[in-house]
C-alpha cells in the first residue's frame, strides 16, 4: 500500500542530508556544527569546517573532525 | 588507478583517521582530557596507538569560599601510547587545506 513511506528510515534520513551543513549534539551537551561530510553504521561522523561551542560558545574550529558515534545524542540538518 | 583514488578519498568516517596514519592527531577523551601526538596504528574501535604524546588534562576548581570556579590544566607528555577506543570523543587530523 504505502510501502515506499514504510521503507523510509533514519538512515534514510541521514543519507539525505550528506554533504549539509548540520548540527550535532553530543551526550556530554558539547555542539559541532560543520558540513556533513559522511557517516557509518556506527553513527560515526565525519564532519569538515567543523566549529565546536560549549554552553553555547565558540570554543575551537577543526578542518576535519571524526566523532566517534557512541557519544552522538542528535543531528540536525541546519 | 582505482586503488590510488580510493585511497585519497573519504567514503567512510574511518577513512578520516586513515588518512592521518603517521601524522600528528588532536584526540578529545571523555573526563576533560586532550591528547597530541602521531598516530601509529587504529582499528575499527579506534583504538589508537600515539607517539610522542603530549596530553593535556583540564579540571574545574571550585573554591567554596568566594563561590568561583576556575580553570586548571596540566600538560605531561609520553612517549609511546595506547588509548582504548571508548573513550574517544573526537579525533582531528592535521589540516589538509591544499
Amino acid at each position: 500500500m504505502s510501502e515506499p513511506a514504510n521503507k523510509r528510515t533514519p538512515t534514510d534520513f541521514l543519507n539525505s542530508i550528506l554533504g549539509q551543513r548540520v548540527f550535532v549534539r553530543l551526550n556530554s551537551g558539547i555542539d559541532y556544527k560543520g558540513l556533513l561530510s559522511c557517516l557509518d553504521g556506527y553513527m560515526n561522523i565525519a564532519l569538515e569546517q567543523t566549529e565546536e561551542y560549549v554552553d553555547g560558545e565558540l570554543r575551537n574550529r577543526y578542518g576535519d573532525a571524526f566523532i566517534r558515534g557512541n557519544n552522538v545524542l542528535y543531528i540536525s540538518a541546519i | 588507478m582505482a586503488d590510488t583514488a580510493a585511497a585519497l578519498t573519504v567514503e567512510e568516517p574511518l577513512d578520516l583517521v586513515r588518512l592521518s596514519l603517521d601524522e600528528r592527531i588532536y584526540v578529545k577523551l571523555r573526563g576533560d582530557r586532550e591528547l597530541r601526538g602521531r598516530l601509529h596504528a587504529y582499528d575499527q574501535h579506534l583504538n589508537m596507538v600515539l607517539g610522542e604524546v603530549e596530553e593535556t588534562i583540564t579540571m574545574v576548581d571550585v573554591n567554596d569560599e568566594v563561590q568561583t570556579q576556575s580553570l586548571r590544566s596540566v600538560n605531561r607528555t609520553v612517549p609511546m601510547l595506547f588509548v582504548r577506543g571508548d573513550g574517544v570523543i573526537l579525533v582531528s587530523p592535521p589540516s589538509r587545506a591544499a
